[in-house]
């Protein structure tokens, strides 16, 4: 024990003070207070007129969720996105190539997810409940690519976006639609759906 | 003469003194016997020679007066004058008697003699019976006549008989008489020839002895005393004329001889002593001044001991002061650790207690720890709901997105979920965080309840080794109470020994005092002995040896 520190010397009527407040303040349930509430409702409100704001500027955008993928954001056109889903009930699949990791079953729907990471040659992480999935889909093709974590919807104007990033080669830049000025990698979901790569043929297997 | 020589001069003397005595005792001897022998004839002479002759003549004498008073008897008339004559004849008559009786015891021995005095006496007797028968009755009777005739016939005649043998007797004793003298006479003649010899004798010899004795004791004594007056002058180198005698002059000589060697002997010596003396008195002048240096110093130091141990004195009053201030105080000390050890058994006890109300605290904290674990796992759910939202409203976006300008409001109310989530999202964080510190928190209270539960462990362990401490303490208090006690009594006769100390020391004092003083005085008696040393040596010197 801290026998070197001079030892304070514990006011036990304050400390049962405190512990009364605590516990009456548990008791009450979380209601903040309206210093709090104003000062949250003063956010909202700043919050909400700078989108007023944004819309009001905007005028050639497309809107993009946004994920992360290996440390780096990414971001699919919101039009290509199903829904997003939480990685459950991952059925391995023998015989397949490494990109694709399994299927899995989205109410009653069965499909398949590709970890585009092993497209980008990005670092593993390992799955977890965190994992989520974006179901992307057209009118030809529909399956899910892995996200680490899914960030949220967000809208992008083309014209701050880059077309082309002389790093970017290979398959990065075949799939790649631009680069964000937050360095957000924007996908080509249309480019993933109709890839042959990504159709694994019956013939293949076995 | 050599043995004579050896004879000791008693025997000597003895001898020489011996000779004379004896001649003279032959001399005494010879004298007594000659005047005795003259002695016994004179007595003789006069007891019965001359007392004879008397006798007779006084016989002769009252036969005549007895005559004569017949006589007047008959010419007196008157009877009382006869009577008085008659009583005159009687008494007469008795003295004749006694004459004869003399006469007769004095020559009892002289037959010859006493023969011719009882024929005298006879004769007498025969007058004496006819006078007092016929005589005188005849003369009383007035017959005078017939008395007469008596008288001149018969009694006439016994009468001359008496006389002429008286006469007879007396002749012959006065014969006898001269013929003694004769005798002694020339006794005397001859006996003063013989004392002449033997003086002349004694006389000779005496001066013989005188010289004789002269020449052997007198000469070699006078020689010795010669030399003897030479040493008495100094003069040690005499040799004495040795004769080899036995008796005390050559013991003498001898032992002169003797005296003289060892004097030399002496003298010598005494001369090395006296050197010896005169270089020791030297050197113990110089030591007694060391001495007395030294003496002066131990005074000092004597002071100086004294004042220290008055000192010590004072200290060991203040030591047994303190010593029985100890055992005092060792055992209120005592009491104190017995309340002490009682304390400790109170504070073992508060220690058990602390530790139930430990182990209870830890184990509300235990509970308090698994109650912060359910809150996690509430908190996990609360985050995998607010994930579920965040999904929830991209999908809403999605949606919102594909209805077009119509799902434009629907995409705000996914934003504000989106932004909903995001909240919870960070509120689980927060108390998440909370519930971290709140557990390492409720870690840190069980590690520290347990310590704490060790710790008073340890404290009752110590607690307990503190009482036996404490016990042994006190034993220890209470045998150092003792001690005190003993440090006191013995302090007490410390002090005691510390005043006879002083006593003592002031004793020293003085006496070393003394001792300076006596030291001084010997440094002057060791001055005096070296010049003494000195003397001595000049007056050995003055002898010749």
């Amino acid at each position: 024990m801290a026998d070197n520190k001079p030892r304070k010397i514990i006011d036990w009527t304050e400390v049962n003070r405190r512990m009364e407040t605590a516990r009456a303040a548990t008791e009450k349930g979380w209601t903040p207070a309206p210093e709090e509430k104003k000062k949250i409702f003063k956010m909202r409100a700043k919050a909400l007129s700078q989108e007023t704001r944004d819309k009001e500027t905007a005028e050639e955008y497309i809107e993009i969720v946004e994920f992360m993928l290996a440390y780096e954001k990414y971001g699919i056109e919101t039009s290509y996105v199903r829904e997003v889903y939480p990685l459950k009930e991952l059925t391995p699949l023998p015989g397949t190539p490494p990109f694709i990791l399994g299927i899995i079953n989205v109410r009653g729907e069965i499909l398949s997810l590709i970890d585009i990471k092993k497209f980008f040659d990005l670092p593993e992480k390992g799955l977890g409940d965190l994992n989520k999935i974006i179901i992307l889909h057209n009118e030809k093709m529909e399956f899910g690519i892995l996200s680490d974590v899914i960030l949220g919807v967000r809208n992008i104007l083309l014209s701050e976006l880059q077309q082309s990033i002389p790093t970017l080669t290979g398959i990065r830049e075949e799939y790649l639609k631009g680069v964000t000025k937050e360095r957000v990698v924007i996908l080509d979901a249309e480019k993933l759906l109709s890839d042959k790569a990504i159709i694994v043929h019956e013939e293949v297997t076995m | 003469m050599k043995w004579f020589l050896n004879l000791t001069t008693k025997s000597k003397l003895f001898i020489g003194f011996g000779l004379m005595i004896m001649l003279m005792g032959v001399m005494i001897a010879m004298a007594y016997v000659g005047i005795t022998s003259i002695h016994s004839s004179q007595e003789h002479l006069y007891k019965e020679d001359f007392a004879n002759a008397t006798d007779l003549l006084l016989l002769r004498g009252y036969e005549n007066g007895i005559r004569a008073a017949q006589l007047d008897m008959l010419l007196v008339a008157k009877r009382s004058d006869q009577e008085f004559w008659h009583q005159d004849i009687k008494e007469r008559s008795r003295e004749i008697d006694d004459v004869i009786q003399k006469l007769k015891d004095r020559n009892k021995k002289d037959t010859a003699f006493l023969k011719k005095v009882d024929e005298m006496s006879s004769v007498r007797n025969l007058f004496r019976q006819t006078r007092d028968n016929q005589v005188i009755p005849l003369i009383y009777a007035g017959k005078n006549e017939e008395a007469k005739q008596l008288m001149l016939r018969v009694q006439l005649e016994r009468y001359h008989k008496i006389r002429d043998a008286a006469k007879e007797l007396g002749d012959e004793a006065l014969a006898r008489a001269q013929n003694n003298v004769v005798m002694a006479s020339e006794m005397e003649s001859r006996m003063i020839r013989i004392f002449f010899t033997i003086g002349s004798v004694a006389m000779l010899f005496g001066i013989f002895m005188v010289f004789f004795l002269n020449r052997i004791i007198s000469v070699p004594l006078k020689e010795i005393s010669g030399l003897a007056e030479k040493v008495a002058a100094g003069d040690l180198t005499v040799k004495v004329s040795s004769e080899n005698r036995m008796d005390e002059v050559g013991t003498l000589s001898k032992t002169f001889t003797k005296l003289v060697e060892n004097l030399r002997e002496i003298n010598r010596e005494i001369k090395e002593g006296a050197s010896a003396l005169a270089s020791s008195a030297s050197e113990i002048l110089a030591t007694t001044t060391q001495v007395a240096s030294g003496a002066t110093e131990t005074a000092t130091a004597v002071s100086e001991t004294t004042t220290t141990v008055e000192e010590v004195k004072q200290t060991a009053q203040v030591s047994s002061q303190k010593a029985k201030y100890v055992s005092e105080t060792a055992q209120k000390t005592a009491q104190v650790s017995q309340t002490g050890k009682k304390s400790v058994d109170d504070s073992i006890e508060g220690m058990n207690r602390i530790r139930e109300q430990m182990e209870s605290i830890a184990e509300s904290i235990v509970k308090l720890s698994e109650q912060s674990q359910a809150i996690g796992e509430i908190i996990a759910t609360v985050n995998d709901l607010a994930e579920q939202s965040n999904l929830l409203s991209v999908n809403a976006s999605i949606e919102a997105a594909k209805a077009g300008e119509q799902g434009k409001g629907f995409a705000v109310v996914a934003q504000e979920v989106k932004s909903l989530a995001e909240q919870s999202k960070q509120a689980t964080a927060q108390v998440r965080n909370i519930l971290g510190d709140i557990q390492k928190a409720t870690s840190a209270a069980v590690l520290a309840t347990e310590q704490g539960s060790k710790a008073v462990e340890a404290g009752v362990k110590q607690s307990g080794q503190a009482g036996e401490s404490i016990r042994i303490l006190a034993d220890s208090i209470t045998e150092a109470s003792q001690a005190a006690t003993q440090i006191s009594a013995s302090s007490q006769q410390l002090l005691v020994g510390m005043e006879q100390i002083t006593a003592a020391m002031e004793n020293i004092k003085l006496a070393t005092e003394q001792n300076v003083s006596g030291t001084k005085q010997t440094e002057t008696s060791a001055q005096s002995l070296h010049e003494l040393g000195q003397k001595l040596k000049q007056l050995v010197e003055q002898y010749k040896v």
